[in-house]
């Protein structure tokens, strides 16, 4: 009888569901477990002031957590439009990857004395065009 | 020996090259060999298998040994596998003797590699051999153990599995293909997202996204502080270094060595794992004991030995089973798959001389790491130093070209950086595990066709468990690692209930808590 109750049999045209369906009710038998054994005692704590909640109630350095954020996006996006103005050379990576290199180490540095902000314009020229030179140019590897 | 026609000089440089930067991404704290690997990849696109098996292999091992530097140096691991060596490195290094527990490490790595990569050059392929056989159940519990295996082996199983099976979903979305006998449908997306995810998210950006993006972002948050310039690296005196430091330690060495091949050999499970197991081990065993924690050579070759034979060990389940060992074989797999080699039981058989060339790599990494960090640790010790101001921006810009080139071009597997970048951050953040979702999604989509291919030609679910003896070994097995994690749970609350109670003033108390948090 067991293995009546064990058989399945799959039909084809709708085989691309069979294992997700399982899946996801996997993923929430054990998301209602998680929330019962982890999330209600740590709840609990949290209103006890205990604990704090992740993300919300840690204290950040938002200017560059959420500066890097808008950094990578803005790199991203520009890449592709830079890199559509010049096809097939990889410039929007070059340029596009100096700004980003510069402004990036800008708001990273903490104290901008003139030493430290020549190295960091040096670099920001310097490691691009390296890269976009050995990458493009001497390995013929695709670029933005 | 036809496969000693494709080693030449450059594949020499780019295993010397590999190990060099390796080195250097271990040395810097927060940088791991993970993401030397990672950030190294695009090099790889151009060269050949050989030579970019050289590199790999290279930045591999360095990456793994160049953490015993900040370890020593400053008390930070700069890979987690190198955490028990900051116990009596850094001890040794305030007492002077930097240089002296560098070489220590330095050989006790040297050793731990080449134990690993013999067992690895032994055990591989008659694995491989056995595994022919396994038919797609046996196949899918393989799976199923690796996954259960790595969920108990993380600070809590019920988060492991969970975050396991996020990564299995997340390999699920796009469509079920046809080439792996599939309807060809896709799921788990809008119509929209088709154009960009009809084949689902490409290894690799995930990936890269997933180790490089979202170190970023957690430095980024915590202010990307100022770098250890402040602190003066004390090397210490030249000399004081002698091989009798060895003597007595043969045990030790060889114990802490095969016990980082094999915790290697479990799949996802991390450096930290194996230098932790060798390090407790050295303690309870080891005949006088009452040094370690206060710079003893002992416990830096226990920890050292255990990190580096983790590069062999977490290679046999990958080149065997496809299986991947740890992160960084994780991102192995996806560079093997870009060279064309499938990883899997007909690897070693199908390509002899692709093997052998990845032993030589292997050793010979293991003994370029030996020269450059013995003999010029000095100057690899500066690199702990390099801003990290400098260095960030740098990691973003390689991981951009990683991603962008591996499929020739696609933006979208720019964005899918980001996507996971976030991704492995909140995860990091709510207390997932990054190592079981990492494993989850590379293993997801095989998972799925061995599972409904058993079944349709089965027609039943109890074949998974009557389909052979290897099958009932293999339940057996999974039964046995899900036992270890709740016996390991059990006893992990014990003694920290002890803690608790021997703790008395309030900092403590409080560290006590924490430690309960991450273990939660």
């Amino acid at each position: 009888m067991a293995s009546d109750l064990l058989s399945v049999s799959i039909d084809f045209e709708t085989s691309h569901l069979f294992f997700p369906h399982i899946v996801h009710w996997l993923l929430a038998g054990l998301f209602l477990l998680i929330l019962v054994t982890k999330v209600v005692p740590f709840m609990a704590a949290v209103k006890r002031g205990e604990r704090t909640l992740p993300i919300i109630g840690e204290a950040r350095d938002s200017k560059r957590f959420f500066g890097t954020l808008a950094l990578i996006c803005a790199y991203f996006y520009l890449m592709a439009v830079v890199g559509d103005l010049f096809p097939y050379t990889g410039y929007g990576f070059l340029f596009v990857s100096m700004v980003f290199v510069l402004l990036m180490s800008l708001m990273y540095l903490h104290d901008w004395t003139k030493k430290k902000l020549i190295i960091v314009v040096i670099n920001a020229i310097a490691a691009p065009t390296i890269a976009w030179f050995v990458l493009a140019k001497l390995f013929t590897i695709t670029l933005p | 020996m036809d496969f000693l026609a494709f080693i030449d000089f450059t594949f020499l440089l780019l295993v010397g090259f590999g190990t060099l930067v390796g080195i250097i991404f271990g040395a810097i704290p927060g940088m791991t060999a993970t993401m030397a690997v990672a950030v190294c990849l695009p090099l790889t696109y151009a060269l050949g298998l050989n030579h970019g098996l050289a590199l790999l292999l290279g930045l591999y091992v360095g990456g793994i040994s160049g953490g015993m530097v900040p370890a020593v140096l400053l008390n930070i691991p700069g890979t987690p596998s190198s955490i028990t060596t900051t116990f009596d490195g850094y001890p040794m290094a305030q007492k002077g003797e930097g240089e002296k527990a560098l070489r220590i490490c330095v050989i006790a790595s040297l050793v731990g590699g080449l134990v690993s990569a013999l067992v690895l050059f032994l055990f591989a392929p008659l694995l491989a051999d056995f595994s022919i056989k396994f038919s797609y159940v046996e196949k899918f519990l393989i799976i199923l153990l690796a996954l259960s295996v790595i969920a108990s082996l993380s600070s809590s199983m019920l988060i492991g599995i969970f975050s396991g099976v996020i990564g299995i979903w997340l390999s699920l979305i796009g469509d079920y293909s046809i080439s792996d006998g599939g309807n060809g449908h896709t799921r788990l997306m809008f119509d929209f997202m088709e154009p960009y995810l009809f084949e689902g998210f490409s290894l690799l950006p995930v990936l890269i996204g997933i180790f490089g993006i979202s170190t970023i972002l957690l430095e980024a948050e915590k202010g990307v502080k100022r770098d250890t310039a402040g602190e003066r690296i004390k090397l210490g005196k030249e000399g004081g270094f002698s091989l009798s430091v060895f003597k007595g330690g043969l045990t030790n060495l060889t114990r802490s060595s095969f016990i980082g091949t094999f915790v290697g050999m479990l799949p996802g499970v991390g450096g930290s794992a194996a230098s932790v197991l060798a390090y407790t081990q050295e303690k309870n065993l080891a005949r006088d004991s009452s040094q370690m924690g206060k710079g003893a050579p002992q416990g830096l070759i226990a920890s050292e030995s255990a990190n580096n034979a983790l590069t062999g060990g977490a290679l046999i389940p990958l080149l065997s089973l496809g299986i991947p060992g740890d992160s960084t074989t994780a991102v192995l797999i996806g560079a093997f798959t870009l060279q064309g080699i499938q990883v899997g039981p007909l690897f070693i058989p199908e390509n002899h001389d692709t093997w052998y060339v990845m032993m030589v790599a292997l050793v010979l990494a293991n003994f370029v790491m030996f020269v450059l960090m013995f003999f010029a640790i000095k100057h690899i010790a500066k690199v702990v130093m390099v801003p990290k101001h400098i260095l960030y921006p740098l990691i973003v810009m390689m991981c951009v070209v990683g991603a962008y080139a591996i499929n020739y071009g696609i933006m979208f597997d720019v964005w899918t950086l980001l996507i996971f970048g976030v991704l492995g951050y909140l995860i990091q953040k709510i207390g997932l595990e990054v190592a079981p979702l990492i494993i989850g999604f590379i293993l997801g989509s095989q998972a799925e066709v061995y599972f409904v291919k058993s079944l349709e030609s089965f027609g039943t679910y109890s074949i998974f468990f009557t389909k052979s003896s290897i099958a009932m070994v293999l339940w057996a097995l999974i039964a046995a690692s899900v036992l270890f994690a709740i016996a390991m749970g059990f006893k992990s609350r014990a003694r920290q209930k002890m803690e608790l109670s021997q703790m008395h003033t309030p900092s403590n108390t409080t560290a006590g808590k924490r430690h309960d948090s991450t273990n939660d």
